[in-house]
């Protein structure tokens, strides 16, 4: 009976059978909750490290801030595995993501010794990091002391890595061999094309190949698909309408936000390219774009899609994927494509926005935290999120060549492996990190609503904009 | 002149009902809305017949919310309860503090006096999260982090200097002769306090207390930065509607109407109690 017992909880680590079969079969052998409980942790011991004692912080208890999110649920639905696998506690705040990051800004602000570890976004590292609330996570990944053998760091994307990672230096290159880690990606978006297939269908069209093209199919669905429009991108005033579909088509076409020389950043959004750009961009949100497009935030450019208001969008692909589940009217319809902005272009270059778990420097625990952090971000609870959960997109390679993932994605979201397998290789932060960068972001969103306005010609517009930016790069020592 | 008066009303009768279609609609449509699915909801065209459901409000009052997408924890009626308890001890102890100090700031002229009144008014002045992260540190200190009393402390921001300034005033409206009469019968300084200043400026107080209530309830920055997730008002936790997958439409109708009821309830209270107030005043001349 006992080995039994021991099989069954093997199969319950490798993801074979659920926690309630778990619980079923063990009752079936006559074992309780507690043997059970022990033959877990054990199996769960032996698959993770052989040689690792997760059971060092035994009795500790954990406190983390986290945003509302899928990503939670999937922590949250396979949380009991950690605390029997290291004998530790962990309890979390959880926080609507609209008023999340004031919540995490006042918590480090004010040194808050409350949480341990939170989620971030790694724009924020930007801030975070160099004001010394977070812990460079180097000290802890490369000490085999702190970290289990099969924690496996070089199998997280390494345009993930990189992006999360930064020297400090503004305009330094994210990455760099002296960049710290500030934080470890958990879960990501790239930005691609979800379309619905049934209004390409009824028009007649397939999705576009770069901008151009974009232009030209998303005034035929206006035209031809009798009400919806035919491509939503954000436009509310903010850094978060840059990010998505619009910087990903800019670094398509080799154009940067700032040139960098001997150190000293100075603006770029001014060059021939990017006006050209800038022009086909305002001209399909002018022809093709929602009536409010400058209200438009994430919530907005998803919602249309899921409801059969807007042809295609071009942002998150996990935007996309969730306007394929749920109670949406459109489930079923969406598909997925990649988009190369730029006709030249061999890929596309989409950037990335990374939920990310950093630690707070203000924390007792540190080293708990980080048991908390690689058990978090490891191959196993990776899987089981990308498995049974909705933990899209996973971080590591492995997780994306896993079997039963790419089935199930396969069969529910035509496209979606295809447009992330095509794009992977050169999804990363195409964005200069420096400390100004939500303040000069905003004010390039401001800029292009001017230009959709019509209020200002466009390249008056980025001229304008490039003077603005490199005074206030000035007057922050910044530029030169 | 009966025909212009009929006409008169007539004209009056569309305006009020052409102001009051204006402002209540709104709340009239996400009334329905709380009886929808979100699929009904973001129809296009947006349509006035659907066939009704009780889940948003099931959702809202169990707690949980089953989606095709998977099982939704909602602490919604948590949220509700932080709100009333929060919102009513502030008040109660914004009453306590500040009728007596309106009085005393209305009768009696002291050292200082108007620099204190000015002092505590400054208080609706100062940016909120100016003074949170100060106050965040010495929360740590004294223990106060994350604790209602705490919460209840900081809301007399909110409240005490609405209460005091209002209540000022209506005290000041009143006579001192008829509480100067009062006292000469051999009655103590508390006793007229209680027996004819409270009495005559009860309409001042009970509007004072109500604009306070709603000041408090509609406020979340406070309980965002002071505390954890556990003790949030209805404001922080409605959010929790708009995730990255989606905006759960209905339940936010729902939580709208939940939270907006005993605001209104109390309003409808305390109107009907100042009407009759200020009308018994009128008639007695």
């Amino acid at each position: 009976m006992f080995e039994k017992g021991h099989d069954l909880a093997a199969a319950f680590v490798r993801k074979q059978i659920g926690r309630r079969e778990l619980i079923q079969r063990a009752g079936q052998l006559g074992l309780g909750v507690a043997a059970t409980s022990f033959l877990v942790a054990q199996a769960m011991g032996q698959a993770m490290a052989a040689d690792f004692d997760w059971k060092k912080y035994s009795g500790t208890k954990l406190k983390l801030l986290l945003n509302k999110h899928p990503y939670v649920d999937a922590m949250v639905a396979d949380l009991e595995n950690f605390k029997m696998l290291t004998g530790m506690d962990v309890s979390y705040d959880v926080f609507p993501e609209d008023v999340y990051f004031d919540k995490v800004t006042a918590a480090l602000s004010s040194g808050s010794s409350e949480y341990d570890a939170f989620m971030t976004g790694a724009y924020m590292t930007w801030t975070y990091g160099p004001a010394g609330w977070i812990e460079d996570l180097n000290a802890y990944i490369k000490d085999p002391a702190k970290t289990n053998p099969n924690y496996d760091w070089e199998d997280v994307l390494p345009g993930l890595r990189a992006s999360t990672a930064w020297n400090g230096v503004p305009g330094g290159e994210l990455g760099s061999a002296d960049a710290k880690q500030w934080c470890i990606p958990w879960g990501y978006e790239l930005n691609n094309l979800s379309y619905n297939q049934k209004i390409f269908d009824k028009v007649g069209v397939e999705p576009p190949k770069n901008l151009e093209d974009m232009v030209g199919v998303a005034a035929k669905l206006t035209k031809d698909a009798g009400g919806p429009y035919g491509v939503g991108v954000r436009g509310s005033r903010s850094w978060a309408s840059i990010h998505p579909g619009f910087l990903s088509g800019y670094s398509n076409y080799g154009q940067r936000d700032f040139t960098v020389t001997d150190g000293k950043l100075k603006a770029a959004m001014n060059t021939a390219e990017s006006k050209a750009y800038h022009k086909l961009w305002v001209q399909m949100i002018q022809e093709s774009g929602p009536k409010n497009w400058s209200t438009y935030t994430w919530y907005q450019v998803g919602t249309d899609l899921g409801a059969g208001a807007s042809a295609m969008i071009f942002d998150a692909d996990i935007l996309g994927y969730f306007m394929n589940g749920g109670d949406n009217k459109e489930k079923g319809n969406i598909h997925y494509a990649p988009f190369a902005a730029n006709p030249a272009a061999t890929a596309p270059t989409p950037n990335v926005w990374i939920w990310s778990l950093a630690m707070s420097s203000f924390s007792a625990q540190k080293d708990a935290a980080w048991y908390f952090m690689q058990w978090a971000s490891s191959v196993e609870h990776d899987l089981f999120g990308a498995r049974k959960m909705d933990f899209v997109n996973p971080v590591r390679a492995s997780v994306w060549k896993d079997e039963e993932f790419r089935g199930r994605i396969d069969k529910s979201y035509p496209g979606y492996l295809n447009q992330h397998d095509a794009s992977a290789p050169g999804a990363k932060i195409y964005f200069t990190a420096q400390p100004l960068f939500f303040d000069l972001t905003t004010q390039w969103a401001e800029t292009l609503q001017k230009m959709v306005a019509k209020e200002v010609p466009i390249d008056e517009g980025l001229d304008q904009l490039a003077a603005s930016v490199d005074k206030q790069l000035e007057d922050a020592g910044l530029g030169g | 002149m009966e025909r212009s008066s009929s006409l008169e009303k007539a004209i009056r009768g569309i305006l009020i009902t052409a102001v009051l279609l204006f402002f209540l609609f709104p709340i009239f449509w996400i009334f329905l809305m709380s009886f929808q699915t979100n699929e009904d909801i973001l129809r296009i065209p947006p349509s006035l017949f659907f066939e009704p459901t009780l889940q948003n409000y099931s959702a809202l009052l169990t707690g949980k919310l089953e989606t095709a997408a998977g099982s939704l924890d909602i602490a919604f009626m948590r949220n509700l309860g932080n709100s009333l308890l929060l919102s009513t001890f502030s008040v109660l102890l914004s009453l306590a503090l500040g009728v007596p100090a309106a009085y005393a700031f209305a009768r009696f002229k002291f050292r200082l006096g108007e620099n204190i009144a000015f002092t505590l008014l400054s208080f609706r002045f100062a940016p909120p999260l100016l003074v949170l992260l100060p106050l965040s540190l010495f929360f740590k200190q004294l223990g106060l982090t994350d604790t209602y009393i705490g919460l209840i402390w900081v809301y007399q921001l909110i409240c005490l200097p609405l209460i005091l300034w209002i209540v000022r005033g209506y005290f000041e409206d009143i006579s001192p002769d008829i509480e100067n009469a009062y006292r000469i019968a051999g009655h103590s300084w508390w006793r007229t306090f209680r027996r004819i200043a409270i009495p005559l400026a009860r309409p001042g107080i009970a509007a004072a207390g109500l604009l306070a209530f709603i000041f408090a309830w509609n406020n979340f920055i406070f309980a965002l930065i002071l505390a954890s997730a556990s003790k949030q008002p209805v404001t922080v936790g409605a959010l929790a509607f708009v995730t990255a997958s989606g905006i759960q439409y209905g339940q936010i109708a729902a939580a709208i109407v939940l939270s907006v009821t005993p605001t209104l309830l109390l309003a409808l209270y305390a109107q009907r109690y100042l009407v009759e107030g200020l009308s018994l005043g009128a008639v007695k001349g």
